[in-house]
């Protein structure tokens, strides 16, 4: 204000203050006044302008920086708005079921759950079970009661089930011929009023709530052998409860919150979803000293059979040596259940749209698997292949652990694997003990990496050729004359009954009496002697001391073997050259052995054991083992059957068939 | 009366004014909360409490990390930057003391680190404990590029990016995996739709604006102002190579289509070829790697990685390019060294470079020499009985990385346009006849060679 120049024309007042003076003179002077109001009333319109224009401008690059911030990190793909079954109040479901020859269906409040009206499958007991709850499907299963067994699979199933599900059950063409009294009781105990008097070709259906009240049920009997029941349609109404009611009250934990989801939304895995001691889902197997597995990826190769895949990741995860983090699940197809169990483990599932048809579908989705396993561990220079219906014996990534330097080293080797084809209870003995064979035998092992990507994957067959990759695998352009390491005893158990090639005949005959190891740290023996030339000199070194049986005696006797314990037998069959299989065919036959193709032979030479004695078969003159027979001793032959009988695979087609 | 209400007005207007500075103070206060003084860091980056907030959070983060046993290892490349210029005196003392807040202080927005994928479990209660400490924490997930490749394999998507944010700091975690071709992969980071675009101002974040591709990098063990971290060992080259990183993916849909058109050759011939391929290119690689030269693939096989993601069975050669820049002449002798004895050389290097070498079973690798221009780049071709020189022009290009047969190579980013500009448009179309001379869309004539030089511009062995 010093700057303030007082108007000459008015003289100061000098005895009051400067300020009064001022203000004095302002009003005063109207001319002044009025400009000093009006530079006021300017200076605070400018000052509001500046203001808002501030404020907006804040705004706008505030705004623009948001925008800029995030436009360059978009996702370019749409999201689509995740539809959301409304969640309804409704307390009571409306439930149809439809039992016939040809055709059953499910339908639950207008949705329909299960349709199979498919030719030559889907025959027996179809069960679903809902969740009391909500209504939704918790397991859908089909349980063939024609054939034997499937009975005792779904009364393990149903007492596998909580309490206060709802159960519903329907026929296709027959489901009464191996339907036996357990069974029958089990479902009298849930309150079917049929089920005990249901026979041959009836219809049937039924809905219930476990442990609680029956909705209804309808049967119609068939009038003659040769003729079904009429086709069965059940409406009902089922009452639903409150949620709390439908859910176990477990601590709060990780793996508690794992189990929740999954038993929220399955059922049939039995004590895992226990309310009051529900069975564990981490194991902790004990580490391997110096495990040479470690960080070798294990593909799980697996279809829609959760159950299946549920036992054998229990056995897997179980195992000693186990490295969860380099386990992955390939599931055929986008099944839900299956990739409920793999999140319940807490692993890695990868789904895989499904190419092809049947052997051509398993055997993309085999590649598909493999190339898969090894992007994602590209530093692997091996990948463990199991299949969902195998159990894993305990020792199985010792086993891994003590042999894989020979897959690493020995270029005449094709592959390691858990399965021995000829190991049965009463022909496999020694869990130390390993062979080197000319077939391929799957059902867990081991494939080198340099084998897969330079010479399976590039000419793996294509999706129109309808071949079992198995069977391609062991085909001479692929194998090349190499061999596989496998045990005596194996490491794996092939438990799976319903499957693309298997049955419940073809399992029982081949599969069951399987011998499997479930002894803990087995210290393997001589596992050098496995490299190629040492174990011809391990072969000639066994022959050498191995005493010659007495041919004059039928082979297929037990008594052509002695009564001893330990020892080494050595017996000669007729085999013209390296593909005559004729006599070790009818020998594999009368011994319960593998015979529906050859298995397990090392030029010519066959190792299995008889009454706890090692017992060789050497091919006569086609083995270059032939040397070491006596000139004394006849090879035996023996002669194949008649044509008819010749037909071996015949239960697996007849099973097939509708009755 | 006309008095009074000139001073209403003025008290009036003073008090709206009075309003407004008050509002705009408080806009000012609410904006700078919401914006966690990023947007303003610069003003505010001048005050010691900021800086040292920065070294809390991160002192923080990596106590977090380490009492989930996850190792990661800083990438920033702000405080690698200043690292670099003192990195013989942090080498030297790992343990000393330091005086000042010299790194983990600089003004910025974010800390990078980088963690590999493999070492850690995903275990959920890492961000627990997070949350507990105060951090807020955002994962970008995306699709597994290890499985896009694959025919319709669809597995769970796989974290790429986390961000951990703390007070006014934030840190950006990069997950680093390993992919065939023994490298390391990190995504791009793109924001689905319900993700809070302001969580952190992404655009400032120095990686994730692409997918890159790494060497896996050696680590050392450093102590930065008080804090024990792990850096790459060498930070210069590190920066280098993170300044192009750049990676693109094979275009396998576009991949798929073409072979729905055209299915796969897949006669024993042409798996044959494709195992002899990779392999020669495999060992051109390394040869070319070793000495240290840059190269890209280029003509059949580029188009053969563009349009199928895979070795063209039917063109019956592997192609190279190089910058002239480039040049080595131990090239030669290189690949000589390698197996491959040198089939013929065409030009020189102040002209029309190429060289070709004899792989196993009449499998050639051709190394072309690419010259820049201002406004394009183009290499040569020479006919050998006639002396004619070609020149082949191709608009300007950067080189990014890509996988191909199990290898990290180079390509050019532009490869559109490279491939166009050599087979025109109609590139998606296989063509089994390929004449070098006049096929290709831009082929030039280019004069003759002066005869007193054909001995040297046309070696033929």
């Amino acid at each position: 204000m010093d700057e303030w120049k007082p108007n000459p024309a008015i003289k100061p007042h000098k005895k009051r203050s400067w300020y009064l003076a001022w203000k004095y003179k302002l009003m005063n002077q109207r001319a002044l006044r009025k400009l000093c109001q009006t530079g006021a009333v300017l200076f605070l319109l400018v000052t509001v302008i500046v203001n808002i224009k501030l404020i907006l401008d804040t705004r706008r690059a505030a705004y623009e920086e948001e925008e800029e911030s995030a436009q360059d990190y978009d996702d370019e793909m749409l999201n689509v708005e995740v539809l959301r079954h409304p969640v309804s109040n409704k307390k009571v479901l409306d439930v149809e079921v439809y039992s016939s020859r040809s055709k059953v269906y499910v339908a639950v409040d207008g949705t329909t759950v299960l349709e199979d009206e498919a030719r030559e499958q889907g025959r027996g007991i179809h069960v679903i079970v809902l969740n009391q709850a909500t209504g939704h499907v918790m397991a859908k299963r089909v349980f063939d009661t024609y054939s034997p067994h499937e009975d005792e699979a779904m009364v393990l199933f149903l007492n596998m089930v909580a309490r206060g599900r709802i159960l519903i059950f329907t026929i296709k063409d027959e489901g009464s011929f191996h339907l036996k009294d357990t069974a029958k009781n089990v479902l009298k105990s849930l309150g079917s009023q049929v089920a005990p008097f249901l026979s041959w070709r009836d219809m049937w259906t039924f809905v219930g709530k476990k442990g609680g009240e029956v909705y209804g049920e309808k049967h119609a009997k068939s009038p003659a052998l040769s003729t079904w029941g009429d086709p069965v349609l059940l409406k009902t109404e089922v009452h639903l409860t409150s949620v709390e009611d439908a859910e176990c009250h477990w601590p709060d934990t990780e793996l508690n919150r794992r189990r929740k989801r999954f038993c929220s939304k399955v059922e049939g895995y039995g004590s895992v979803c226990s309310c009051k001691d529900p069975t564990p889902i981490e194991f902790n197997p004990d580490p391997l000293k110096d495990n040479k597995v470690f960080d070798v990826p294990v593909a799980v190769i697996a279809g829609n059979r959760p159950n299946y895949l549920y036992r054998m990741l229990r056995s897997l995860l179980s195992a000693q040596g186990v490295n969860p983090q380099m386990i992955t699940v390939f599931i055929d197809g986008y099944y839900e259940e299956p990739m409920d169990v793999v999140e319940l483990f807490g692993l890695s599932g990868i789904q895989h749209t499904p190419i092809s048809i049947k052997n051509a579908r398993v055997s993309q989705h085999y590649k598909a698997s493999l190339t898969a396993t090894f992007n994602l561990f590209p530093d692997a220079k091996f990948a463990v292949v199991l299949e969902e219906d195998l159990d894993i014996s305990v020792d199985f990534f010792s086993f891994l652990s003590q042999s894989i330097h020979l897959l690493e080293e020995d270029e005449s080797l094709y592959c390691i694997s858990a399965w021995n084809d000829q190991g049965y209870e009463h022909t496999a003995e020694d869990p130390s003990l390993l062979y080197r064979v000319e077939t391929m035998p799957g059902l867990g092992w081991v494939l080198r990496k340099s084998l897969y990507k330079d010479e399976l994957e590039p000419k793996w067959p294509t999706p129109e050729k309808l071949w079992d990759w198995d069977m391609w695998m062991r085909m001479p352009e692929q194998r090349k004359g190499r061999e596989c390491i496998i045990p005596d005893i194996s490491r794996s158990y092939h438990f799976g009954i319903v499957g693309l090639n298997m049955n419940g005949y073809f399992h029982e005959a081949y599969f069951k009496k399987h011998k499997f190891n479930t002894v803990p740290n087995v210290q393997l023996k001589n596992v050098e002697s496995l490299r190629k030339d040492a174990y011809e000199t391990e072969i000639h070194r066994l022959l050498g001391e191995a005493e010659v049986l007495d041919h004059s005696k039928n082979p297929c006797e037990d008594s052509f073997v002695p009564d001893t314990e330990g020892r080494v037998y050595v017996m000669f069959i007729r085999m013209e050259q390296e593909a005559d299989f004729t006599t070790w065919t009818q020998l594999a036959k009368c011994l319960h052995i593998w015979d529906l193709d050859v298995r397990g032979n090392h030029k010519g030479l066959w190792r299995l054991f008889r009454k706890k004695n090692h017992f060789l078969v050497v091919g006569v003159p086609a083995s270059p083992y032939s040397s070491k027979k006596p000139s004394s001793v006849t090879p035996i032959y023996m002669e194949p059957p008649a044509k008819e009988e010749g037909a071996v695979a015949v239960p697996a087609v007849a099973a097939a068939e509708q009755t | 009366m006309q008095k009074i209400n000139k001073n209403a007005v003025l008290a009036l207007l003073s008090l709206t004014s009075l309003v407004f500075l008050l509002f705009q103070l408080y806009y000012y206060k609410f904006y700078l909360s919401q914006k966690n003084g990023a947007v303003f860091s610069k003003v505010r980056g001048s005050q010691s409490g900021q800086d040292s907030t920065r070294w809390h959070v991160v002192r923080k983060f990596l106590g977090l990390l380490s009492s989930h046993n996850i190792p990661v290892y800083l990438i920033d490349p702000l405080i690698l930057g200043l690292v670099d210029k003192d990195f013989e005196q942090i080498r030297s003392s790992p343990d000393g003391p330091s005086p000042e807040c010299k790194y983990f202080c600089a003004p910025r927005d974010f800390t990078t680190f980088a963690l590999l994928d493999k070492t850690w479990k995903h275990e959920v209660g890492l961000f627990r404990t997070a949350e507990k400490m105060g951090f807020q924490w955002l994962k970008i997930i995306n699709k597994d590029p290890r499985l896009d490749g694959m025919d319709d394999l669809s597995g769970i998507e796989i974290p790429l990016h986390y961000i951990f944010k703390l007070a006014s700091h934030a840190i950006h975690l990069v997950v680093f995996y390993e992919r065939s071709g023994n490298y390391l992969w990190h995504g791009p980071l793109r924001l689905k739709q319900h993700m809070d675009r302001k969580f952190v101002p992404f655009r400032k974040l120095h990686f994730g604006r692409y997918p890159g591709a790494y060497e896996k990098p050696e680590l050392l063990l450093v102590s930065i102002d008080d804090l024990k971290v792990q850096i790459p060992k060498n930070p210069s080259s590190f920066l280098e190579e993170m300044s192009h990183s750049r990676f693109l993916e094979c275009r396998y849909r576009e991949a798929r289509a073409f072979f729905q058109l055209y299915p796969d050759d897949a006669s024993l011939d042409a798996v044959e070829f494709r195992k002899k391929a990779k392999s020669l290119l495999h060992l051109a690689a390394l040869t070319l790697n070793n000495l240290g030269v840059k190269f890209w693939l280029s003509s059949g096989t580029c188009l053969g990685w563009y349009r199928q993601c895979n070795v063209i069975p039917h063109s019956k050669d592997v192609d190279l390019g190089v910058f002239i820049r480039d040049y080595k002449a131990d090239i030669i002798p290189a690949f000589q060294k390698a197996g491959l004895p040198l089939k013929h050389k065409f030009g020189k290097v102040e002209d029309s470079l190429e060289l070709s070498f004899q792989g196993e079973d009449d499998v050639k690798l051709d190394i072309f020499f690419f010259y820049e221009e201002d406004d394009h780049i183009w290499n040569g071709g020479t006919q050998a009985k006639s002396g004619k020189k070609f020149k082949y022009l191709f608009p300007k290009f950067t080189l990014c990385w890509t996988e191909f047969v199990e290898l990290k190579v180079h390509v050019p980013c532009e490869t559109l346009q490279y491939v166009e500009a050599n087979y025109g448009p109609d590139w998606k179309v296989p063509v089994k006849t390929w004449d070098w001379k006049s096929s290709p869309s831009n082929v030039q004539y280019n004069g003759v060679w002066p005869v007193d030089e054909w001995d040297d511009v046309i070696q033929i062995y």
